[in-house]
Order: C-alpha cells, then sequence, then structure tokens
C-alpha cells in the first residue's frame, strides 16, 4: 500500500468528531488527497462519511458536532479553526447529499448566489464554465430549482459548487437517487473537469461500482474508522469489496448471511 | 350619497392599509431572507419612533436629521439583536426563534414604557390636516403621504431582492447549511436582513407616529403587519402591498357598515377573521411561495 510521495491538497489525521459532546461520529480517521487526484470514500449508511466531509468543509457547528481530535490540513496548512465560508475562499467546496439546491431560486440565481466569495468578473467567467458543462442548466436556468430534475439538481449542486472556485471539490453521494445513465453522465463530466482543470475531487459514495470505475485511490470506512485504503483497481479486486459493496460475485444464498459477517474481518 | 361614503372610506382604508404594509414589508424582509417569522416588528416600529423623538425633542436636531440618524441607530439595532439573541440559536428549531422574537417585543414595549412611560407625544411631520379633495371625496393627506411611501419602498424592495445581495439571502432564506456550503456568511447575512427590516420600522414608525401620536399603542400595529403579511403570503413583498390594500378597503367598508350594528370595535374583529380564514383556507397567502413538491 506504499504510495509515491505526491503533493498533498488534503490531509487528515487521525481525526475524531463528536456530537453533542457525547456520540463519537469518527474515530481516528485518516486520509490523503493528492493534488489533482480523484479518491473516493466508501462506506455504509452511518459508517461517519458524511461526517468526514463536513469535518473538512467547516459544516459540523451547525449540527452541534465538533473535531475534538486530530488535524484537518488544507495545502499544508491547519484550517481547524476556520469558519465555512474562510475554507470555501480557500477552495474548499462540499455538494451536500440529497443536493440541496436552493429551490426556489432559478438556477441562474443559485449560481449567483455560490458566488459571495468570488468577484463579478469572476462570478461571470465561472458561470460560463458551469454552463458549458451543464448546457442542460442553461437550457432551465429560469425555472425555479425545485421544479428541476433529480439529475438536474445533481448537475446544478455540482455547478454551484464549481462557482467558488474549489481547488477541492468534495461530493456527498451525488449518484443518490438517480438513474445508473444519469450517474454515468455525472461521473463523467466530472472526470473531464478533473483532467482538464487539475480539479482534486474526494467522492463519498454507496455506490462502490460506480465510484471506483473513476477515481484513482479508494478509503473504506466502516462505524467511524477507516478500514482499507488501496488503488481503485486492487479494491475492485478485493474479494471482501466484491461481496459487501460490488453486489458479491456469485449467487448467495440469504442463509449465508452469518458467513458474511464472519468475513468482515477488519472489524474486530 | 351613502354610497360616495362607502367610497370615500374604501378609498381612505386602501390608504390606511398600504400603510399597513410598510409594518407588513419588514416581515416579509425578514422572513424572505432568513425564513424567521419576526414578531417584534411592531415594538420595532414604536422604538424607531420614539428614538426619532428623542434626537428631535432631547438633542434638538432638526427632524430630518431625527430620522436620519434613527436610521442609522436602528440599522445598528438591527444588527446587535442578530448578534446577541439570534446567532446562538442558528440551527435551532424555528419555534425557538419565534418564541425570542416574541420576547423581544415584549421585552422592546416593555422598556420603553420604563424609559419614556406611557403618555402619547405627537410626531409633527408637518402634514397638514386639511383633507385633499378628489372630487367630492375627502382624502386623508397623511395617509396619502405614508401610501405612497409604501409604494416607494415596494419599488426599492422588489429591486434590492434581484440584486446580487439580495440573491444571497433568498438563498440563505431557502437553506442554511446549503448557503454555508457556497461560502456564504449566513450570520451576516441574516443580521443585514433585521438591520434593513428595522430600517423599515423607522420610516413606519415616523409615519404612524404623525397620524396617532408616539405610544406604546404603535407596537400593536404587530396585528396589523402579521395579518397583512399572512394574507400576502409571508414571502412576497407585492403581496404584501396588495394584502395591505385588500384589509384597508375590507377595515374601512366593515367600520361603515358593520360598526352601527356592533357598536363598534369591528376593525380588530375584520382583522382577526381575515388572519383566521387566510391560514385556515390558503396558508401560503396570496402570493406567496408554495413548498415546492416534484411529481
Amino acid at each position: 500500500m506504499s504510495e509515491p510521495i505526491a503533493a498533498k491538497v488534503l490531509s487528515l489525521n487521525n481525526v475524531e468528531v463528536v456530537y453533542d459532546h457525547v456520540s463519537l461520529a469518527i474515530k481516528g480517521v485518516s486520509i490523503d488527497v493528492p493534488v489533482g487526484g480523484m479518491v473516493a470514500l466508501l462506506g455504509a449508511n452511518g459508517s461517519g462519511k458524511s461526517t468526514t466531509l463536513k469535518s473538512i468543509s467547516g459544516l459540523l457547528a451547525a449540527e452541534r458536532g465538533e473535531v475534538r481530535r486530530g488535524e484537518v490540513q488544507f495545502l499544508g496548512r491547519s484550517i481547524g479553526g476556520l469558519m465555512p465560508q474562510d475554507r470555501v475562499k480557500l477552495g474548499i467546496a462540499h455538494v451536500l447529499e440529497g443536493r440541496r439546491v436552493f429551490e426556489h431560486l432559478t438556477p441562474d440565481e443559485n449560481l449567483i448566489a455560490a458566488s459571495a466569495v468570488r468577484s463579478r468578473n469572476d462570478m461571470a467567467r465561472n458561470k460560463d464554465r458551469v454552463y458549458s458543462y451543464f448546457p442542460r442548466l442553461h437550457e432551465r436556468r429560469t425555472v425555479a430549482s425545485g421544479y428541476l430534475s433529480g439529475g438536474e439538481q445533481q448537475m446544478l449542486a455540482i455547478g454551484r459548487a464549481l462557482m467558488t472556485q474549489p481547488k477541492l471539490l468534495m461530493l456527498d453521494e451525488p449518484s443518490l437517487g438517480l438513474a445508473p445513465f444519469l450517474v454515468a453522465e455525472i461521473f463523467q463530466i466530472l472526470s473531464r473537469i478533473n483532467r482538464e482543470e487539475g480539479l482534486s475531487v474526494l467522492l463519498v459514495e454507496q455506490n462502490a461500482i460506480a465510484a471506483l470505475e473513476i477515481v484513482s485511490h479508494g478509503y473504506l470506512i466502516e462505524s467511524g474508522r477507516i478500514v482499507m485504503h488501496d488503488a481503485a483497481d486492487a479494491l475492485k479486486r478485493n474479494p471482501d469489496i466484491q461481496e459487501f459493496y460490488l453486489g458479491g460475485t456469485d449467487n448467495k444464498n440469504f442463509r449465508d448471511i452469518k458467513h458474511y459477517r464472519r468475513r468482515k474481518r477488519w472489524l474486530t | 350619497m351613502d354610497s360616495m361614503l362607502l367610497l370615500e372610506s374604501a378609498i381612505n382604508g386602501a390608504l390606511v392599509g398600504l400603510m399597513y404594509s410598510l409594518v407588513a414589508l419588514g416581515i416579509v424582509l425578514i422572513y424572505k431572507s432568513s425564513s424567521v417569522p419576526n414578531l417584534a416588528q411592531g415594538s420595532m416600529t414604536m422604538l424607531a419612533a420614539y428614538i426619532v423623538l428623542a434626537f428631535a425633542n432631547n438633542a434638538g436636531a432638526p427632524l430630518w436629521l431625527a430620522i436620519v440618524l434613527t436610521i442609522v441607530t436602528m440599522f445598528g439595532i438591527g444588527v446587535g439583536i442578530e448578534r446577541v439573541a439570534l446567532r446562538r440559536l442558528a440551527g435551532r428549531p424555528i419555534i425557538m426563534i419565534l418564541m425570542m422574537t416574541l420576547g423581544l417585543e415584549i421585552f422592546l414595549r416593555a422598556g420603553s414604557m420604563t424609559i419614556w412611560g406611557g403618555t402619547s407625544r405627537p410626531m409633527p411631520l408637518g402634514i397638514s390636516d386639511a383633507p385633499l379633495f378628489l372630487g367630492p371625496l375627502l382624502i386623508n393627506r397623511a395617509y396619502a403621504v405614508g401610501a405612497a411611501v409604501a409604494i416607494a419602498l415596494f419599488v426599492l424592495l422588489v429591486l434590492f431582492f434581484r440584486t446580487r445581495i439580495g440573491v444571497v439571502l433568498r438563498a440563505i432564506s431557502d437553506d442554511y447549511t446549503a448557503a454555508w456550503s457556497v461560502g456564504i456568511s449566513v450570520e451576516r447575512g441574516v443580521a443585514l436582513s433585521w438591520a434593513l427590516s428595522a430600517v423599515v420600522a423607522t420610516i413606519a414608525g415616523v409615519l404612524w407616529g404623525s397620524v396617532q401620536g408616539v405610544d406604546q399603542s404603535l407596537a400593536q400595529l404587530l396585528l396589523k403587519g402579521v395579518t397583512v403579511a399572512v394574507l400576502g403570503g409571508l414571502d412576497s413583498i407585492g403581496g404584501a402591498l396588495l394584502a395591505g390594500v385588500l384589509l384597508g378597503i375590507v377595515e374601512g367598508l366593515a367600520s361603515i357598515v358593520l360598526d352601527p350594528l356592533l357598536g363598534g370595535a369591528s376593525r380588530d374583529l375584520v382583522d382577526a377573521a381575515m388572519l383566521i380564514l387566510t391560514i385556515m383556507l390558503r396558508p401560503h397567502g396570496l402570493f406567496g411561495r408554495h413548498d415546492i413538491e416534484r411529481v
């Protein structure tokens, strides 16, 4: 699992997050995202994926969570004490789970609202860029965003994040509730942005199959701990991953569930 | 002759209604930019009127200067309310924020009683008491001025919400967390909306103070403001204007038709009925946004 030493855009060292002072959500998570890299964070529901992202974007405070231990470094700088808007200014963009577009605003207004930390000139340029990646948003730019389809809303959520001129784009389950062809389309656009602009991407997914197609590395998180880290190809070949996250290789009977449990050996 | 009387009350009612809209606009402004229903707008209106008088009478400033100084002061008070009372409530259930604004309303009303007492003071705007003649109809000059100011304010607010800052405020109102995630300083946005609403309260306070004198009863404009804001749809600026006119006309006619039968006080009954019926029959008001549900 040794990697070449590359410049890191993001580095989490043993980050521990508590909600309401008591409930421990993630326990010593360490993740690196290389500059220009594309990394996936995989895991099941409630495993701590979203919490990890919020510890990076600074959105924990709104839910009375805090980073109690460990350090979040962005481009070599510790960003622990910064407000969310200051992190956005530095270049961290967080596309929230469930899209969360501004429903009563049009797509165009969504993009304008997302330019709060950028100048007017930047805004015009970024808007052109977003519309060139997502022409469909341009067609629908005057409709209330709440009436867009799920796929269009996800495109808008990503476009909105791009308006902040990020150096690191973090996406929380962008495939959630979307038809497979839309997932493929959106992931293709993400790879394209990553390739063309060198934008670093941290992709959080339950849909491991789709995610492992476009990333170079993946982390696996379970119950708030990173339990596995490897290159995407190696992860795809890993028998445990195949069974638990890629839907298995052959048809297993439900009677074998105990067997499944036993084989999750990294949990112990 | 009787129909002339009705027409006259309808027109004067419409003008008074537009002055109600002044109070409602403050409520709509905050709701549209932070989704908080502000129940302190009545006593903010009252407070502003008292501050104008304090600058004019105690500090001896000319009235126009007193009004300008009050606008600046109220802007600061609006920012202060967010900083002291509301910031720690961000992300908490809306009911707690609602109760906080109610607490503010009571606090400001009681505080003004302690500082300034309960005697009514005049607000000498210099608007003549002589009515305007519109053909055979007599129109109250002060109401006409108030109505004109309300319409001007409406235009300004509509334009404001199309600017970049206005769009950001509307975004905050839609989703606090999403606003944070794209770098919007939600706290500053909410503070700005309270500050602007406090400025609107100043304008309403001066005009209403000149009509009915400055005392704690100005705070009761909250009821009119809430009724108009809810009837128009809490986030609709145009709705607040039209609902004001509507409520004013209904009130004006009701006072002619119903007062002799009921022995007075029909205005408040009509208000209450409008508020209750709106919430029962059309909770999002005449022009309020629906919560979008896709099918």
